[in-house]
């Protein structure tokens, strides 16, 4: 026996390394015909990763402080070496972040992924969606902008339509009258501190939950029954060397486009960097037109939509909370896209499209026309999710096959 | 499946391409600044902050800058630096800051100047450029200068003795009123009406002043473009030419005052990118070697 193998026989008579390794990549039994949509998983663990990693760097250097923070900023952005790069990492990351995100939703969506039996391992992601969000709203306070000031100011007197409770809830927010120093300061401490563990955990338990149940896949159809002598599933290829090799694919082309964002528009006309952020956050003036930032509009849009303010916040509430329902709301007979009723089809194109409406109304500022549609979007998204019990039955449905096609 | 993926598609492209379509905006005078590159880039640079140093720094600090990092960036050795363009004893590394007083200075124009290291970022350049030669005489104001980009702006035309003083044409100022009495014309309309007037007169007064004042507007920019927005009263040192150049010259330094690597990180990104593509091909073999056996 060589030298290494003697080490790992002994490493692992104390820790169970190979067992491990095996359990979840080189044994784990993963459908062969994972498509585009099947990237985003691996994705986002990459910008989790680019998150923490550069967030790590930055914080060397940043004053979480009302009187430093701004001037830190640029002070990584000039005199760090490289600074800049970590800044534009970091700040893309946080866009690029929920772009995966979403498109790995939309994944679930089409193929039904969140459907028995892996309806914890949809709960657990819609846990890191929503930890996402608050990771991404403290984060967007730190560079003190005056848009970062405004849209947390915004954001923060939310809780303050709260019956009865409200307004000491967001000076409980605060920490303070307004948003300050002290805000700043519990801001930045959940930021790097609380929230990314949070979040560590929870991929941890979405991965677990996914590898106890497998994946799903385009088809919609369960491996796992149909076996060789040897109990592999005989459409499942081991998930390494296959699909760590193809995920490597995925990641070229990903890195080519964060790249030439990060490079040539970081500022992606001013949708990723707003311009007013580039001026120091000041309680005194307010921004000409404050929005948050895009990944957050499309709930920002159905809390304007409702015409009553307290209405508002908890039909924004309401639609991130009705996600985690998905598992029970879905009655179609099969799981993915493919085998779906033409109905089925059309209810989730105009989704999609009610989605992308409500995510650019919540950038503009309202007019009548514009708070018309985003109403109209408004109550589909909400129909969408209400009425899924019954429209999804309505239809029907294509004969699945035993096999996947490959 | 298909077509669900080019609906989505489409929508993204539409969606980005709306992010892209930013910019500009309704400002008067609307002119393209003229576009550098490379070394000519570089040499404007040098000028824009040759004019910055002298006639903007005294109020207009750019504090998260140094003066060595600038040396470097838009190649002035650092003796020339040190010798022409810092002028109260700063050392080559310390931070472009300068002594205006920030309370007496919110006394002397309403507000205080602001620091000027991120204005390219958060105004952007063509807002600039036209900002700054955008000043013209109005007696209304305390320093006798009003500014068609910034109305009501606090401060003096401080390149007045650069470009002298400018008015706006007989045109623009008829054109101007003609707009003002439309908009006179609308807003009594809209209180007749809410007194419960003729609708469907007043509404067509509204209406034909409303297309007036489109019309006029569009004149405006007409005018715009054809330089014929404003007249010099006033000679200054520059003529109009040299001035808009030299103005050129100070909105691309300002430029590379708010993000000093911008130029370095668009050619540092041409090898990240040639490297991920080389990478990414090669991944892409390697994905067909393995998956070779897969059926």
């Amino acid at each position: 026996m060589g030298l290494m193998a003697q080490f790992m026989v002994w490493f692992d008579d104390r820790f169970p390394a190979t067992k491990v390794w095996n359990e979840h990549l080189a044994q784990y039994y993963a459908p062969k015909n994972f498509n585009f949509w099947y990237f985003f998983g691996s994705l986002a663990m990459l910008v989790l990763v680019n998150q923490i990693l550069t967030g790590i760097w930055l914080t060397m250097n940043y004053t979480p402080t009302a009187e430093g923070a701004f001037a830190s900023i640029e002070f990584i952005r000039r005199d760090v070496q490289w600074g800049h790069l970590l800044l534009g990492m970091h700040a893309t990351g946080a866009s690029a972040f929920f772009v995966v995100v979403y498109l790995h939703m939309f994944r679930g969506l089409l193929y039904g992924s969140f459907r028995k039996p892996r309806e914890l391992v949809w709960i657990f992601g819609m846990i890191i969606f929503v930890l996402l969000m608050a990771e991404g709203f403290m984060g967007y306070l730190l560079p003190w902008g005056n848009m970062s000031y405004w849209g947390a100011q915004v954001i923060i007197n939310l809780f303050s339509a709260v019956p009865v409770v409200g307004e000491d809830l967001a000076v409980w927010i605060r920490g303070d009258f307004i948003i300050s120093g002290a805000t700043l300061n519990r801001f930045f401490a959940l930021h790097v501190v609380a929230l990314p563990m949070a979040l560590l955990l929870m991929v941890f338990l979405h991965i677990v939950a996914l590898h106890k149940v497998g994946s799903n896949n385009p088809d919609g159809i369960d491996i796992k029954k149909l076996k060789d002598e040897k109990g592999i599933p005989l459409d499942g290829i081991p998930f390494h060397p296959y699909y760590t090799v193809k995920d490597i694919v995925g990641v070229g082309v990903f890195l080519f486009i964060f790249c030439m964002i990060i490079f040539y528009n970081p500022q992606m006309g001013g949708y990723f960097l707003e311009a007013p952020n580039f001026t120091p956050a000041d309680p005194l003036k307010t921004p000409e037109h404050i929005a948050p930032v895009w990944y957050f509009t499309p709930y920002y849009s159905i809390l304007k939509a409702v015409p009553n303010q307290g209405l508002g916040v908890i039909a924004m509430a309401a639609s991130l909370v009705i996600l985690f329902f998905l598992p029970w709301l879905d009655r179609s007979p099969v799981l993915s896209i493919r085998y779906k009723s033409s109905i089925y089809k059309w209810a989730l194109m105009i989704f999609v499209a009610c989605f992308f409406i409500l995510g650019y109304l919540g950038m503009k500022a309202p007019n009548e026309m514009r708070t018309l549609v985003a109403r109209i979007c408004t109550v589909y998204y909400f129909a969408f999710f209400i009425g899924m019990p019954w429209w999804s039955q309505w239809g029907t449905t294509k004969p699945v096959p035993t096999r996947v096609t490959h | 499946m298909k077509q669900l993926l080019k609906i989505s598609l489409l929508t993204l492209a539409s969606l980005s391409f709306n992010a892209f379509a930013s910019g500009s905006g309704d400002i008067l005078p609307n002119d393209e600044m003229p576009y550098y590159s490379g070394d000519r880039l570089t040499v404007s640079m040098q000028k824009g902050m040759q004019i910055y140093m002298n006639n903007c720094m005294g109020c207009h600090s750019l504090q998260f800058q140094r003066y060595n990092r600038s040396a470097k960036d838009l190649d002035i050795s650092e003796d020339l630096m040190i010798n022409n363009l810092m002028f109260t004893g700063e050392k080559i590394g310390d931070l472009m800051t300068n002594n205006m007083p920030a309370a007496a200075a919110e006394k002397w124009f309403g507000t205080a100047p602001p620091d000027l290291s991120l204005i390219a970022r958060s105004r952007d350049p063509h807002w600039l450029y036209n900002y700054l030669r955008g000043f013209y005489a109005d007696d209304n104001r305390p320093y006798g200068v009003n500014n068609t980009v910034f109305k009501d702006v606090g401060m003096p035309h401080a390149l007045g003795a650069l470009q002298g003083v400018q008015d706006k044409t007989e045109q623009v100022k008829g054109l101007e009123n003609d707009i003002d009495y439309a908009h006179g014309d609308i807003a009594s309309a809209r209180e007749k009406l809410n007194k419960g007037g003729n609708s469907r007169e007043l509404d067509k007064i509204i209406a034909d002043a409303e297309r007036l004042i489109h019309e006029k507007e569009i004149q405006l920019v007409e005018l715009s473009t054809k330089g014929e927005y404003f007249t010099l009263i006033t000679e200054g040192e520059l003529s109009a030419a040299e001035f808009d150049l030299a103005m050129a010259d100070l909105v691309n330094f300002l430029e590379y005052i708010g993000e000093p690597i911008k130029r370095e990180r668009k050619d540092m990104g041409l090898w990240v990118l040639m490297f991920i593509a080389f990478f990414t091909v090669v991944a892409y073999f390697l994905k067909k070697e393995y998956w070779k056996d897969v059926h």
